[in-house]
């Protein structure tokens, strides 16, 4: 298993076809000799390719509950996406309740950060001039690393909610219960869990690990029937739940104040944002841009259960019941507990230098040349048989030595057919002694 | 170290499909040659005005970009109608462009203004009836 990713090919189902290869949005899969390879360094984690492979070749490996459980203190923290996997009617009292029977020491919701972030992030935008991107979507992140490093600028230098939440409880159980806990998150997508393994901003990641949704879903939702809960249902979440669905952070926003926002979601549309954001084609009073690389938000992540229509459907519905109950149409503006987060990321986030054909500048033009013949030989079908997902990025693997021209079947089609015609040509070919008796019998 | 053609590409009056490729182009080409992010945004800007204004205002025409280590030099040359007034068309918020295109989210009036804010040299000749000729050098070492 590797150390980097989350996202992982299951050799024996790969049946070789390029549907994830073609589906990819950093072009990081090759097929090659039958199985589609995932290049580590052009990987997102965005599980475009677990959603495109019919074969479930593609999965998601994150730690198991047996494990997880037996550790020294184990927290789980939960997303604002896991309350989409339940109808309103089963409360957050009880799923959290089971979630305890699984044997965690205690249960949080991620939504509380989000709620102080929210907060915290208005106060930035109204105190800097500029427009910015949440960087609350790992997979979004690392996309403009990769392949917009100059919008890296217009990051919003804050931590996710997730990483606010398990640093204040690190500390909050260090120093109020002497408690080194072991702090995990349920996670709706792998790029979540892969950011514990290799945090962006910071050192590392206040995680010890995470759990996909599906892999306790089933655990959690048969307990439900069988447990009571000795207070009667009072307790509400936040209304930050709602960040688990698209939109849901610029609603915040907007409920206290008139601001310009625009959330997108899916990775391939937030490509198209970006480019246009990067060639100035957007209006420069949208102040903040809220995006994700799961179309709908973390409702649609991979690992979840529900399927995303529904899912959608029963937050849009719990957030009503929240609002009902509480008799509150929007969040709290002002809250002092937020000072217990720590919410500046520590270090710059920089850019994955890896696009540029070489360090040197000249070796690199030459590079580029021959890249353009290359591109000029290829039929430009994009057939994608050789492997990689298109003619363009075919040249380049040729020009990088990763490939050969023959790996083409048009290319090696071509160089067989001239290669019978040489075959052919030098067979009717005769030795001089031979032609000249040749023409002899032939004047007689 | 002489200067390389990289792209050269034609650009057809109002092809709002095809309009930002040039830009695209010579973006991913910047990048693989290891130009660094900033001027890779500088260009993208400044070459994606020059494409619009000639999808907008002109006949159709062409764009080229050549490079060396020290610049890159981005020409476009388009078939009428030329621009009657250099010095307005370089006033931020005048525009020629009809209420049509304006509608569309273009003609604000800031093409030549952004150009030449992001640009580190800039060469315009135009007459009317003859076309224009903008020639944009940026610098890659600073």
């Amino acid at each position: 298993m590797t150390k980097n990713h989350s996202v992982l090919l299951k050799e024996d189902k790969c049946e070789g076809c390029t549907n994830c290869v073609k589906g990819c949005p950093t072009k990081a899969i090759r097929v090659h000799q039958g199985k589609a390879w995932i290049k580590e360094d052009l990987c997102l984690d965005c599980a475009e390719c677990i959603r495109a492979c019919e074969y479930h070749a593609k999965y998601t490996k994150t730690d198991e509950l047996t494990q997880i459980v037996e550790s020294n203190y184990p927290i789980l923290l939960i997303p604002p996406s896991f309350y989409s996997q339940f109808t309103e009617n089963t409360s957050a009292a009880k799923i959290k309740k089971a979630i305890l029977n699984l044997g965690f020491k205690a249960v949080f919701d991620v939504a509380e950060a989000a709620a102080a972030l929210s907060r915290k992030t208005l106060d930035f935008l109204n105190n800097n001039p500029g427009s910015f991107i949440s960087s609350s979507c790992p997979v979004i992140v690392r996309l403009i690393k990769l392949q917009f490093p100059d919008l890296i600028e217009m990051l919003i230098p804050l931590k996710s909610p997730v990483e606010l939440m398990a640093e204040k409880l690190e500390k909050k159980f260090k120093e109020e219960k002497n408690i080194n806990p072991d702090i995990f998150f349920l996670t709706p997508c792998p790029a979540k869990l892969t950011t514990v393994k290799r945090a962006i901003g910071q050192k590392e990641s206040f995680l010890s690990g995470a759990i996909g949704v599906e892999n306790i879903y089933k655990k959690i939702y048969e307990s439900l029937e069988n447990i009571k809960l000795e207070q009667p249902e009072t307790e509400i979440i936040t209304l930050a739940t709602i960040w688990g669905s698209e939109g849901g952070e610029q609603s915040i926003l907007q409920s206290w104040q008139d601001i310009n926002t625009l959330s997108v979601s899916g990775i391939k549309e937030v490509k198209k944002l970006l480019n246009e954001i990067e060639r100035n084609n957007i209006a420069e009073s949208i102040k903040y841009f809220e995006l994700t690389s799961c179309l709908d938000g973390c409702i649609g992540g991979v690992l979840n259960v529900i399927n995303p229509f529904q899912a959608k459907f029963n937050l849009e519905q719990r957030i009503k019941k929240i609002k009902e109950i509480s008799k509150n149409q929007k969040l709290e503006l002002n809250i002092s507990d937020d000072e217990y987060y720590n919410f500046a990321l520590p270090d710059e986030i920089t850019a994955d230098d890896i696009s540029k054909l070489d360090h040197d500048f000249k070796i690199a033009m030459q590079k580029l040349e021959q890249l353009q013949k290359e591109i000029e030989i290829l039929p430009g079908l994009d057939c994608a048989a050789c492997g990689a997902p298109d003619c363009k990025t075919f040249a380049e693997d040729i020009v990088n030595g990763r490939a050969v021209r023959v790996d083409c079947i048009f290319m090696l089609r071509q160089q067989l057919g001239e290669l019978a015609d040489e075959l052919s040509n030098l067979a009717n070919e005769l030795p001089p002694v031979m032609a000249s008796k040749k023409e002899e019998t032939d004047d007689s | 170290m002489r200067k390389q053609q990289i792209l050269n590409k034609e650009i057809e009056s109002f092809d709002f499909q095809s309009g930002g490729e040039a830009s695209s182009n010579l973006k991913n080409i910047l990048r693989k040659l290891g130009v660094s992010a900033q001027i890779v945004r500088k260009t993208a800007i400044v070459t994606y005005e020059l494409e619009m204004n000639v999808v907008i205002h002109s006949l159709g025409g062409e764009i080229t970009a050549l490079i060396s280590e020290d610049e890159l030099e981005i020409r476009v040359d388009d078939d009428g109608p030329g621009i009657a007034d250099l010095d307005k068309a370089f006033t931020a918020g005048y525009s020629t462009a009809s209420d049509e295109i304006r509608e569309m989210g273009f003609g604000a009036g800031m093409g030549l203004v952004n150009v030449k804010r992001y640009a580190d040299q800039i060469d315009v000749k135009s007459s009317l009836g003859e076309g224009t000729h903008v020639k944009v050098i940026i610098k890659l070492s600073s």
